[in-house]
């Protein structure tokens, strides 16, 4: 009985392995259909929240080292982003979510967590979609509830916008330097409303990994190099907005 | 020898007296005429009073036609920002989605105020130059130009899932750059340069790039009256350069400054031109002193190539840059 138990596991395991190589090859062949054909199957055969923790977040695991590693490349993780949102419209449908926001609070080293609930946003007068977009796909299936501002952005907004929703986290992007420089209206929004220990701001953006210097010189509380390592940061903001 | 019969030298085989050098020096023009860049990207007289100053200041071996792409897209109904201290930078794309196609505008130099100025001020900096100072003038990558209309998520998303669509636009963007490419020459200029994003691995993998974004180079850069110089687009692009080489009209590539020059050159083999590569940007954070060695250092390593051109890579030189820093290449050139 025991010996059955431990082949049923093994063969799962191994099933669950294959999937996640396959995927990851449609993922990289930009090829759509199948990843969601495939994602569907195994939600279908072993469950939406199994398929999601045992083959979509491995392979997005998989994708993102790669991406960290230049290599694959932009238009590659775009499609993985799309992957994970074409999975999570069918979880919608399904109603299997297995995350929610209330369900994230759990005690964290004696500390209680903050919800997993972020706003992002476009700073003032930016207006590339691409990398929001992304991180946004990826934050949620981590289990985030995402507010989106959408593009150009005020500075009062993102901080209105993310107390009312009760966030941890804004993630601010901007694309050009020009743009980038806006974001220290955000941050001197948190300083003077005193919310910067309880809401952290993460910034993201093209000119960030060209100059990470100026994560600091905007008042950032941290960066992210790909879109697909933005829930870690997230994750690490959330723990420090905890302690604060 | 003058910029002219220097840079000809070059192309011909022949001997310079020096090394020729040029530095995208496109915006600076205004700084150093104390106009406000909202209205020396709008007017043919002040950008080529721009450019006169930029001789007078380095006396560099190419000078630039406007580096204001936005004012391509803003030809098609892009909303665009002007900046007193910076070029034009495309704040709303011109399409929410691909679909919007249908109905397009078909802008051209007479029909259009900004691709008019664009090639006028073309004109104007080679009237003044008299023949003696070869004239480039940057032009958006027909690969590209849809990320200026519909933002890179749209397009990645139609290259990527709707290829018929995708085909569509990228028709319209060959006939685009056709049309000002063909402008620009009887305007006068000597090549074009079009820096290009979306053929780097880093943005568009080799697989996908070699079935969408080179056919559509191939057929822009084929109908094209004179030659072009390829430029890395603000990724590094040694590693994808034996790609793109067999490109129609290609006269040299001006790679990203963290390209190892011997690296690109070994893979383009001994003819192309090679440019770069000193950072535009980097040139407001760097001393005289740094710019002056770095200068040094990259004309040492090239020191036996005949096809080199010193160049700044990457975008415009920044408004705020220490015009000590642009007379250090100058100086450096001319001493070593």
């Amino acid at each position: 009985m025991v010996n059955e138990r431990k082949s049923i596991i093994v063969e799962k395991h191994l099933a669950a392995t294959e999937s996640v190589t396959l995927l990851y090859r449609h993922i990289i062949e930009a090829d759509r259909a199948e990843a969601r054909r495939l994602l569907s199957a195994a939600a279908e055969g072993m469950g939406y929240n199994d398929a999601l923790r045992n083959i979509l977040e491995p392979t997005l695991r998989m994708v993102g080292e790669r991406w960290a590693s230049d290599g694959i490349s932009l238009a590659q993780g775009f499609v993985a982003g799309k992957v994970a949102e074409d999975f999570l419209i069918l979880g919608t449908v399904q109603n299997v979510l297995r995350h929610s926001a209330e369900a994230e609070t759990a005690e964290d080293d004696g500390s209680r967590l903050p919800p997993k609930i972020a706003v992002l946003g476009n700073v003032e007068d930016d207006y590339h979609v691409l990398g929001r977009s992304m991180v946004a796909s990826f934050l949620a299936i981590e289990g985030w509830n995402i507010v989106d501002l959408g593009c150009d952005v005020l500075a009062e907004e993102f901080v209105d916008r993310a107390s009312e929703a009760g966030a941890c986290v804004i993630g601010a992007s901007a694309m050009m330097l020009t743009t980038a420089r806006n974001i220290v209206k955000i941050r001197q929004v948190l300083e003077d409303r005193g919310l910067a220990g309880h809401l952290k701001l993460a910034v993201g953006g093209a000119v960030f990994a060209m100059r990470p210097d100026l994560v600091g010189e905007v008042g950032g509380d941290g960066t992210a190099r790909t879109a697909l390592e933005a829930p870690a940061l997230f994750e690490l903001l959330r723990k420090k907005a905890g302690r604060a | 020898m003058n910029s002219m019969e220097r840079i000809g030298a070059v192309l011909s085989g022949g001997t310079p007296d020096r090394r020729p050098f040029t530095l995208t020096l496109s915006l600076y023009g205004a700084r150093l005429t104390g106009t406000s860049a909202v209205d020396y990207f709008a007017d043919p007289a002040l950008y080529a009073a721009g450019q006169r100053a930029v001789v007078d200041l380095c006396e560099p071996d190419i000078l630039f036609g406007p580096f204001a792409l936005a004012l391509e897209a803003e030809a098609y109904g892009a909303t665009v920002e002007r900046f007193p201290d910076a070029p034009p930078l495309v704040k709303k794309h011109a399409f929410k989605t691909p679909e919007d196609i249908a109905g397009l505008p078909r802008p051209t130099p007479a029909s259009d105020p900004g691709l008019g100025f664009l090639v006028e001020s073309v004109r104007a900096v080679v009237q003044d130059q008299h023949g003696t100072r070869p004239v480039a003038v940057p032009i958006t990558a027909p690969c590209d130009l849809p990320v200026l209309l519909l933002g890179m998520d749209q397009w990645l998303n139609t290259l990527l899932f709707k290829p018929e669509l995708a085909a569509i636009w990228s028709l319209l963007a060959i006939e685009h750059f056709e049309s000002l490419a063909a402008a620009y020459f009887k305007a006068g200029v000597n090549f074009l340069v079009s820096p290009v994003m979306l053929a780097n691995p880093s943005i568009i993998h080799p697989e996908l790039a070699d079935r969408t974004i080179l056919p559509i180079l191939r057929d822009a850069f084929g109908r094209s009256p004179g030659p072009i110089v390829f430029h890395h687009g603000g990724n590094r692009l040694s590693r994808s350069l034996d790609r793109l080489m067999g490109l129609p009209n290609i006269a040299g590539y001006v790679v990203d400054e963290r390209d190892a020059l011997t690296v690109s050159r070994r893979t383009l083999g001994a003819a192309p031109l090679l440019l770069g590569n000193l950072s535009g940007p980097h040139f407001s954070r760097r001393s005289p002193a740094e710019i002056s060695e770095r200068t040094t250092r990259v004309l040492r390593d090239r020191e036996q190539d005949p096809n080199f051109i010193l160049a700044s890579s990457n975008a415009d030189i920044p408004y705020d840059t220490d015009p000590d820093c642009i007379v250090a290449v100058r100086k450096a050139v001319e001493v070593f």
